[in-house]
């Protein structure tokens, strides 16, 4: 390390009137960072620690470090700009400040708690962290989840990428656990903090004051510094834990005045933080966005191990790579890869192999990852061979989740959570699978309880999950009365729950508002259509109205609108009996309508493989303007047969025009077998086509092949005249044309198609024989036949 | 050198003078880099296993490189030799100072006989102890077989034996190298078996002197490609016996240019050819093969991969054919028309719609840095024209 970094001397310690200011680097969820805390905090004896942290959730430290309390945990922080300090889109903001047994600032909490000192936050609120933000910057980046916890400074500098390089390492996170995790458990704490702070000083001396300004790190240090000064007054020894990217500058700027920042004042309800229970995936996957240390499972262990104090530091790294080893190999196995002991034993040879030729003392995670990739895949690495290393990835991240042990803070979208689960006898302190079967249709309360479930559904929390019951999505099982529901309250739901604080305070708010966004992002009608289905259900009026005419208005795929007819058709059918009234049904099923008949005649070209689609849309048109729009049965007919008239038709699009057509006007038989003769009367390819018409007119007028036209005629007549190779290539669309009619229909045609042939009715009846048989049947009756006239 | 005296004369007892004065085509890794290898031995204090001629991180820096300081002082810069993943080196060193075989696999063209030849140099001072797998290779080849005359005369004893190189890297405790084990038949694959788990090898018509015990430092580093056809899937309980190292393509292109231009020097050099190498036209080459490789340019259009092997081998290859027609047939100048036509004959080897693939490329992403770029890329468009 001395080799690497140059002697600088660390002035992380500054006099204050009877005694010093101890500032302490960190890198988050590091556990050597967390170790060196705790000692040097026993030799520092500090009488106040001061932690990086949002100030406006102060009040949780005795929550986080409750004795019942377990990790991971996190602190939720929300925020709602309605006052437009942001931007001009009034957007909420959420962020998490992620806690685990590695983290050095729940080390610094807990110190405290030990010590009976105070502890407090000293970072700007969470509101003002995103008002001195630029867009597109630290907690205002695009990602799906921000963490306060951010290390993206220490990880992704240009210094960085000079000392990956010298030291000939793959990653910072490779040089960071070789240099620091690993070669800084033997430090001194005097020695550690000085090699921290020496690193801390050259990232920060690497990084430009444009980008520092850019996502308010300048003015929440600023903050920093002007709360470490205020303690100053009061307390004597201090002890100051932040991310090492700030340690630098706070040293700096403590030394002299500095001005307060004016902070905004916001009601609860447009910012607030909440404690919440926190698991370890969802802390890796901050980690993603260089949040702290990556696998978080296999720091949080070592940790445990250096805690544990049984083991010298560097024998809980080599146990713990056996243990890993050891069970991704059981779980390899598993999976059908067969690993023997000879491999974990080879793996761990190559693992121990690896840290002396990488001149460390034991091998940490990246000797271990080596060590599998070497000795657990054989053959070529490719995505299908590295499940091993898959394996060891998701156990390295680890699988537990927290629990918050004070639950005097509970959020408010938990307490009517709880509240209607109460109401409804749910329950819901249990973490064992629980189901209710609730009637639909036996009184308002049952009907209560079934919105509370497809809200908790719409929500996406992870709380439950239908089992059976009408499924309006898919249009199966309506005919069912009762709903049977399977539930469970993880800690994973509330988690989830957290996150909708910002849509609502109440689960029917959240709801509603998380359909009005969705809705709002929307823009084919199909879907937009079954979010109108999910409102329905939760029993939630859809009010955005505009958004609705507008997305109808704006979509031109036929598709989607015939998916939106369909759903808003089955919503004005069953509006009565589930008590859930809304005229809004009706004026979109008929703007899907007359859209959609704009949109028919260009059909006629639809691919093959959408025909089907297309019929069904077809269909249901006639079936609505049967039902509810009587008087526009002329303009379907008239767009029907504009689509006729379209230069080139698909075969069974046709079929299915020709059959409506039909179906409106008896008349329109001569036409329909005028065009089955066209095609049987074409070329060969026609001919085949032939199949594919009669599937379409069958699907939507089957009654024309039972009635008096020449329909089984001329398809007797397709048949005799294909070969047999183009037999089978029709025969599966024959099949299906055939399919739409009922046993007793098929009887019928099958007698007349008998009576054709001049066939006796008891063959119709008889045992069916094996089509190979019959033919050498025929074969030796004509051989049998020729030799007796020779 | 030692090593190959070793037990058994193979006759290979070559010198860096013999290199210098018979010219050989490609001396082994040993010879060519002696020198390094000499100075490594001196300079290395750390601990080695049995067997073995230098520590596993002078191995190591042998490799990829690096600045080293022997104890007198002197100072020597050791040049790097395999270009790409530097922890599958270390990985590679680990397994062969362990009990299981090194087994190299990936595509065509990536080094892989290298970094064993390295390897071998590196830990044995031999790397010429080798079998090349085919599909006629029998076990005779791989284990021992017999002078007839003197089985015949004499009856079997040591002196009628003719080891082959797992014998003679057993007996003489270095690592035997397997080329292309893949295309050896299963059941001469699976001959290895029984050699890789007790380190014995029986040879029964000498009775007792038969059993022969491996020497510490014996290993095998075995190579397959995963692209070729005709090859034969190795069992499961061969693979047991195995680590197994992909060695990828490089996917940089400054990386591709620089060993491009490093081993036609090179190669130019042992065939006096005294012509001076183009930066520019190995960038351009880097890139081509590269962006065919990957299957998209770097301004992001999609394009056709050709089903040819894509390697940076076959790029040396294509560029030092360049070398050669610019320094016997040109003015000593590297000529585009002529790398586009040694290009097309790479390219275009079994499958015909490749021809097709390396056209479209032309049109599009050659097409593309040529509006944008101009220069050279505009006069490689222009060759474009000889793509049929």
């Amino acid at each position: 390390m001395d080799g690497l970094l140059q002697d600088l001397i660390s002035p992380a310690l500054i006099p204050n009137k009877d005694g010093a200011v101890l500032f302490f680097p960190i890198r988050h969820h590091s556990p050597v960072c967390s170790c060196q805390l705790e000692r040097i905090t026993a030799r520092f004896k500090p009488e106040l620690i001061l932690i990086e942290g949002p100030e406006n959730s102060n009040d949780l430290i005795p929550v986080l470090t409750d004795a019942h309390t377990r990790l991971p945990a996190a602190i939720y922080y929300f925020y709602k700009d309605k006052k437009k300090y942001i931007s001009e889109e009034a957007e909420d903001y959420h962020c998490y400040y992620p806690f685990l047994e590695s983290s050095p600032e729940y080390a610094a909490m807990s110190a405290a708690k030990a010590l009976s000192i105070p502890a407090a936050f000293i970072d700007l609120p969470y509101s003002e962290i995103l008002i001195h933000t630029k867009d597109f910057e630290g907690l205002r980046r695009m990602q799906e989840r921000h963490s306060y916890a951010d290390d993206s400074y220490l990880v992704n500098s240009r210094f960085r990428e000079l000392l990956c390089q010298k030291t000939g390492l793959r990653s910072f996170e490779e040089f960071w656990e070789k240099y620091f995790e690993i070669a800084g458990l033997r430090l001194e704490p005097e020695m550690f903090l000085h090699q921290m702070y020496t690193y801390c000083s050259l990232t920060r001396n690497g990084t430009p004051e444009s980008q520092i300004q850019a996502d308010g790190t300048d003015v929440r240090e600023q903050h920093m510094a002007y709360r470490i000064r205020e303690k100053m007054q009061q307390y004597g020894r201090i002890l100051v834990v932040t991310g090492g990217f700030h340690t630098p500058a706070l040293v700096t700027l403590v030394q002299r005045p500095v001005k307060p920042l004016k902070l905004h004042k916001f009601p609860e309800e447009q910012q607030n933080c909440y404690p919440i229970a926190y698991s370890f995936e969802a802390a890796d996957a901050l980690n993603g966005y260089a949040s702290g240390m990556p696998h978080a499972g296999y720091y949080t262990k070592i940790m445990q191990g250096l805690h544990e104090k049984t083991l010298p530091p560097e024998e809980v790294y080599r146990q713990l790579t056996l243990a890993l080893l050891t069970e991704t190999a059981k779980k390899c196995s598993r999976k059908d890869i067969p690993l023997s002991i000879a491999d974990v034993t080879s793996a761990y040879s190559m693992a121990e192999g690896l840290a002396a030729l990488r001149e460390s003392p034991v091998p940490g995670y990246a000797e271990l990852w080596d060590g599998v990739l070497s000795a657990f895949i054989k053959g070529e690495r490719t995505v299908a061979s590295s499940l091993p290393l898959d394996i060891l990835e998701k156990l390295a991240t680890g699988d537990g989740v927290g629990h918050i042990g004070d639950t005097s803070h509970v959020p408010p979208l938990i307490s009517d959570f709880e509240k209607q689960c109460r109401t409804f006898r749910l329950k819901y302190e249990t973490i064992i699978a629980q189901e209710a079967e609730v009637p639909l249709f036996g009184g308002l309360r049952d009907a209560e309880k079934s919105r509370f479930f497809h809200r908790m559904a719409f929500l996406d929390v992870h709380f439950c999950k239908r089992k059976k019951g009408p499924d309006l999505h898919r249009n199966l099982d309506r005919s069912r009365v009762r709903e049977l529901w399977t539930y469970c309250r993880t800690p994973e739901v509330d988690a989830a729950l957290v996150e909708h604080t910002t849509d609502g305070t109440t689960i029917e708010e959240s709801c509603r508002n998380v359909a009005a966004k969705r809705i709002r992002a929307e823009f084919r009608t199909g879907t937009a259509a079954q979010i109108c289905v999910d409102c329905f259900l939760m029993g939630i009026p859809l009010v955005e109205h505009e958004v609705m005419q507008e997305i109808l208005s704006g979509d031109g795929d036929f598709f989607s609108l015939g998916q939106g007819l369909h759903y808003f058709d089955m919503l004005c059918e069953l509006q009565v009996l589930y008590q859930t009234y809304d005229p809004a049904y009706r004026q979109w099923l008929e703007y899907c309508f007359s859209r959609l008949l704009v949109l028919l005649p260009p059909m006629a070209g639809v691919q093959a493989e959408q025909a089907k689609d297309c019929i069904r849309i077809f269909r249901l048109l006639h079936g609505v303007t049967g039902r509810l729009f009587p008087e526009r049965q002329e303009e379907f007919r008239q767009a029907l047969i504009s689509l006729l008239m379209q230069p080139k038709t698909e075969p069974s699009v046709h079929g299915a025009v020709m059959g409506l057509l039909y179906a409106m006007d008896a008349a329109y038989l001569s036409q329909a077998e005028q065009a089955m003769q066209s095609y049987l009367m074409g070329t060969p390819e026609h001919r085949r086509e032939g199949a594919h018409y009669l599937h379409g007119l069958f699907e939507t007028a089957r009654d024309i092949a039972l009635g008096d036209g020449n329909f089984l005629e001329m398809a007797d007549s397709l048949l005799q005249g294909s070969s047999y190779a183009d037999f089978m290539e029709i025969l599966p669309s024959l099949r299906l044309a055939f399919c739409h009619f009922t046993p007793s229909e098929i009887q019928q045609i099958a007698e007349r198609i008998a009576q054709m042939h001049g066939i006796r009715d008891d063959l119709l009846h008889g045992t069916v024989y094996d089509e190979a048989l019959m033919a050498f049947g025929a074969e030796l009756d004509a051989e049998v036949m020729r030799e007796m006239k020779a | 050198m030692n090593a190959l005296k070793g037990e058994y004369d193979l006759g290979l007892t070559i010198s860096y003078k013999d290199i210098m004065e018979q010219h050989l085509i490609k001396p082994p890794v040993e010879i060519r880099y002696a020198q390094e290898l000499d100075f490594l031995s001196r300079a290395d204090t750390g601990k080695r296993p049995e067997n073995w001629k230098l520590s596993p991180k002078a191995v190591r820096t042998f490799i990829i490189g690096g600045r080293v300081i022997a104890p007198d002082g002197s100072c020597m810069d050791i040049s790097r030799k395999f270009y790409g993943n530097d922890a599958l080196v270390e990985r590679c060193i680990i397994t062969l100072a362990g009990n299981r075989g090194l087994m190299l696999v990936g595509e065509p063209g990536t080094a892989k006989t290298m970094l064993s030849e390295l390897l071998s140099a590196a830990a044995c001072g031999c790397s010429t102890n080798t079998v090349q797998g085919t599909a006629g290779t029998t076990e005779d080849m791989i284990k021992y077989s017999w002078n007839y005359a003197l089985l015949i005369s004499k009856g079997p004893c040591r002196e009628a034996l003719v080891p082959a190189p797992l014998l003679i890297g057993m007996e003489s405790g270095i690592f035997a190298r397997f080329e292309e084990i893949t295309r050896t038949p299963a059941e001469i694959q699976d001959s290895l078996i029984s050699v890789m788990s007790d380190q014995i090898l029986n040879i029964p018509e000498l009775g007792e002197e038969g059993l022969i015990l491996a020497r510490p430092g014996f290993n095998i580093i075995g190579t397959a490609n995963t692209r070729d056809k005709g090859v034969n899937e190795m069992s499961g309980a061969l693979k047991r016996r195995f680590n197994f190292e992909t060695v990828a393509p490089v996917r940089d292109v400054k990386l591709e240019t620089q060993i491009i231009l490093r081993e036609a020097n090179d190669l130019a050099r042992a065939g006096h050819i005294d012509c001076p190498v183009d930066k520019d036209v190995a960038e351009l080459l880097a890139i081509t093969y590269h962006e065919l490789r990957e299957g998209t340019t770097a301004e992001g259009t999609l394009i056709d991969k050709p089903a040819a092997v894509m390697s940076t081998a076959e790029a040396v290859s294509v560029y030092f054919q360049t070398l050669c027609h610019a320094w016997y047939y040109g003015n000593g100048r590297m000529e585009l028309p002529v790398l586009t036509e040694n290009l097309l004959g790479a390219v275009c080897k079994e499958n015909q719609d490749d021809l097709e693939k390396l056209r479209s490329y032309f049109n599009t992403a050659v097409k593309q840095k040529s509006t944008r770029e101009g220069g050279i890329w505009t006069d490689y468009y222009k060759t474009s024209s000889l793509l049929h």
